[in-house]
């Protein structure tokens, strides 16, 4: 299965002006980039307010979940849900083959703004993915300073 | 896939529990995320998705974030899949960006034919999304082995760990909380090996 790129500090700058100036341009609350197998990658705005790891796990499923069902009544043109909230709604559109954008607005927010805003910045975005993706498309990661040689009681039970 | 992210210095492995219905995968989030010794705010809320009569519907999910190793901050993600068989789409979408696999069976004799049949979906699965078990790190849990009517683990082996190499297996009665903690510190051990030894990981 084909993965995301290696992300360095200048991506994940880059990413982050993105989710500022969508935050900025909508008056939205928070904003996060997510990998579709429900990991966080990035985060912006008021991320105290708000679970983001267990969002980004749930997003991701309910986002996979309603694009099978598109895909079981034909519906090819599947790349976003919107659930609207009395305080808070949350648009995740999909940003490429492996990322989603999540906006988590208030209920005064107009969901048609938040849309209008999200589909450049997912562009963005994916350029600046695809952007990693070329700067060294092979590239590993060194772990050697990982010492895995004990790590029996890496997870240790409360006695 | 993991996320391995250098600007952060941060590792994200996604572990999936999988496994044949009422075999014990809920259980064993359960009791890892009431026993483990975690610092304070290390430890997610354990989020499931059930149905009224506590059948998982979609997954349950468990965040917890392990010790820091030279440096990198280790997140852990605890999934596991809805046992029962009309919902394997669901158990598609959970496996997908899967590093390891925790496949809990039930030892009762009368449930081998389950544990074979929800092996096999495991292996079909992996394949809807090009993966081959083969090339992830798994391991295998023997559960229930407190109950009077349980096959012998040679036997169940014999049936879920005859292959060219044999993954660790380990014993356990997940209620009680035994076997639950060395199963996952094995399987941590095993994807952490895989990271530091593959010459090109996944991504940052």
């Amino acid at each position: 299965m084909a993965t995301l790129p290696q992300l360095i500090e200048e991506d994940i700058q880059r990413l982050e002006d993105e989710l500022r100036e969508l935050l900025k341009q909508t008056d939205a609350t928070t904003a996060l980039i997510i990998d579709k197998g429900g990991f966080l990658i990035s985060s912006y705005g008021d991320t105290r307010q708000f679970d983001l790891t267990t969002i980004a796990a749930l997003a991701s499923g309910a986002f996979m979940a309603n694009q099978t069902i598109a895909n079981l009544v034909h519906e090819t043109n599947f790349d976003n849900v919107y659930q609207q909230g009395q305080k808070h709604s949350m648009f995740v559109v999909c940003v490429d083959e492996f990322c989603l954008l999540t906006i988590i607005f208030r209920a005064e927010v107009s969901v048609g703004v938040v849309k209008y805003f999200a589909a450049p910045c997912a562009k963005s975005i994916a350029e600046q993915l695809q952007t990693a993706q070329q700067r060294d498309p092979g590239a590993g990661l060194d772990l050697s300073v990982l010492n895995v040689a004990d790590t029996a009681d890496f997870f240790k039970r409360k006695r | 896939m993991a996320i391995i992210n250098q600007a952060t210095k941060e590792l994200q492995v996604k572990i999936v529990y999988y496994g044949p219905a009422m075999g014990g995968k809920t259980t064993n989030l359960v009791q890892v995320h009431d026993h483990v010794q975690t610092t304070a705010g290390n430890k997610g809320k354990l989020v499931s998705l059930a149905t009224s009569s506590d059948r998982t519907l979609f997954f349950d999910f468990l965040p917890i974030e392990a010790m820091s190793i030279n440096g990198f901050k280790t997140k852990f993600q605890l999934y596991t899949v809805p046992g029962q068989v009309i919902y394997n789409t669901t158990r598609q979408l959970v496996l997908r960006g899967v590093d390891g696999i925790v496949f809990v069976a039930d030892s009762q004799y009368e449930k081998m034919t389950e544990n074979v049949e929800s092996f096999t979906n495991l292996e079909e699965n992996l394949k809807s999304l090009k993966l081959n078990l083969s090339d992830i790190p798994y391991v295998i849990q023997y559960n229930k082995r407190d109950l009077p009517n349980v096959a012998p683990v040679e036997y169940m082996e014999f049936l879920l760990n005859n292959r060219e190499v044999q993954v660790p297996s380990f014993t356990s009665s997940a209620h009680k909380c035994e076997g639950v903690f060395e199963t996952l510190n094995m399987i941590t051990r095993m994807l952490l090996h895989k990271f530091v030894s593959q010459s090109t990981p996944q991504y940052a």
